[in-house]
């Protein structure tokens, strides 16, 4: 069995030392961090801490609810303008204005030298329609009453190739050409010649090169 | 070339000293983005150019007095490039700062009167016409009114303000 590493009591002692200075008015929970507490039970949680840690996470838990308590108090706060007159009112030297606004500050980044008209030229190009997110359809379900069957010819190959043979034994000898001649169906004419190819290397039809011709 | 590139674009771009970046509607129409989802895509991007700009501290963000997104340094590299622009002028920074409190109570709109009792300083006026030179405030001097333009929007972070103001408000109360 592997070392378990447990914090909970270093982090219960944390935990503890906040509230003791939220107490005393030392802090506020506002200006403490609590996510490193957090961070911490995450990273070092294991099977072998988890009766205790689960302890620990509910006294950190309660920490952070506290938090909320005080950000909605703030909340408040902010929402009384009023507060805000009278804190005017009460005539602040103009160094403490100047204090307050300090840290608050930005510096908005400009970029002035870009190129506009190559962006515009550039995002016209980009301007393209988008399909995103494509949205997803269901596919409406067809009720189909007959069972689907594969279609598979209703003669075999080898009988539809004899057919063939039968029909033009008589023919032969002939060109080449006489067997497909004066049929217009591309399909049977491929067909046709699939069959004759076969014939051809079982030998039951020749055919000379020289002049074209089949024979028996 | 892509999204970003452009968004880069938008957001740093300065049209005048008082608009600066862009708002949704513009980066929606220049990026062509639009669609029940418009909202979404349109988050997801500003979400990713934040993580990509981040390590270069940069940040990318929002002034709520002129609803338009634009990029910014980072608070502490601000401080870096010394952003405050009234460095050494406290008293323009706290006539500012008053007339931003009034405006806030009186929907954008003050009355320089207002802004002089609670001064109690001389040459208000002066700060006010001074802080519209700088592009912060528009005077109507018939009207004795006083408002914001956007500017202070993008230099200053309003809402860190106004929670150190809340929390100062707090601490004088109790």
């Amino acid at each position: 069995m592997g070392e378990y590493k447990d914090f909970s009591e270093e982090i219960n002692r944390k935990i503890e030392e906040i509230q003791t200075k939220v107490i005393t008015g030392e802090v506020t929970l506002l200006d403490v961090e609590l996510f490193p507490i957090f961070e911490n039970l995450k990273d070092s949680l294991n099977t072998g801490n988890l009766n205790r840690y689960s302890i620990t996470y509910k006294n950190a838990s309660q920490l952070l609810i506290q938090k909320f308590e005080e950000l909605k108090i703030l909340i408040n706060n902010i929402d009384r303008k009023e507060g805000f007159l009278k804190f005017l009112k009460s005539n602040p030297e103009d160094s403490e204005i100047y204090q307050l606004l300090n840290d608050c500050w930005i510096k908005p980044f400009n970029i002035e030298s870009l190129s506009l008209d190559f962006l515009e030229y550039s995002r016209d190009k980009l301007s393209v329609k988008r399909g995103y997110p494509t949205s997803i359809e269901h596919i409406e379900k067809v009720e189909v009453k007959d069972t689907f069957l594969l279609e598979v010819p209703e003669q075999k190959f080898t009988e539809k190739m004899l057919n063939f043979y039968n029909n033009i034994k008589n023919k032969l000898p002939c060109s080449f050409d006489e067997i497909f001649e004066g049929d217009q169906n591309q399909i049977r004419i491929y067909e046709n010649f699939v069959y004759l190819l076969h014939l051809l290397q079982l030998g039951k039809i020749n055919y000379q090169k020289e002049t074209n011709f089949l024979y028996i | 070339m892509n999204e970003f590139t452009i968004l880069m674009h938008l957001l740093s771009n300065k049209t005048n000293k008082i608009q600066i970046g862009a708002s949704k509607e513009e980066i929606l129409k220049a990026l062509n983005i639009h669609g029940k989802n418009e909202s979404v895509y349109f988050q997801d991007l500003i979400t990713h150019l934040s993580s990509y700009i981040e390590p270069l501290g940069l940040q990318i963000r929002f002034n709520p007095l002129s609803s338009r997104w634009y990029m910014a340094f980072e608070m502490q590299t601000s401080d870096f490039f010394s952003a405050n622009p009234f460095e050494g002028k406290p008293r323009l920074a706290a006539t500012l700062f008053c007339t931003l409190i009034y405006c806030l109570k009186n929907l954008g709109i003050a009355k320089i009167q207002d802004i002089k009792e609670i001064r109690k300083k001389k040459h208000i006026i002066e700060d006010l016409k001074d802080l519209r030179k700088m592009g912060y405030l528009q005077l109507d001097d018939k009207l004795g009114k006083v408002s914001l333009t956007p500017l202070i929007g993008y230099q200053l972070d309003l809402n860190k303000l106004f929670i150190k103001l809340a929390l100062k408000v707090k601490d004088q109360e109790s």
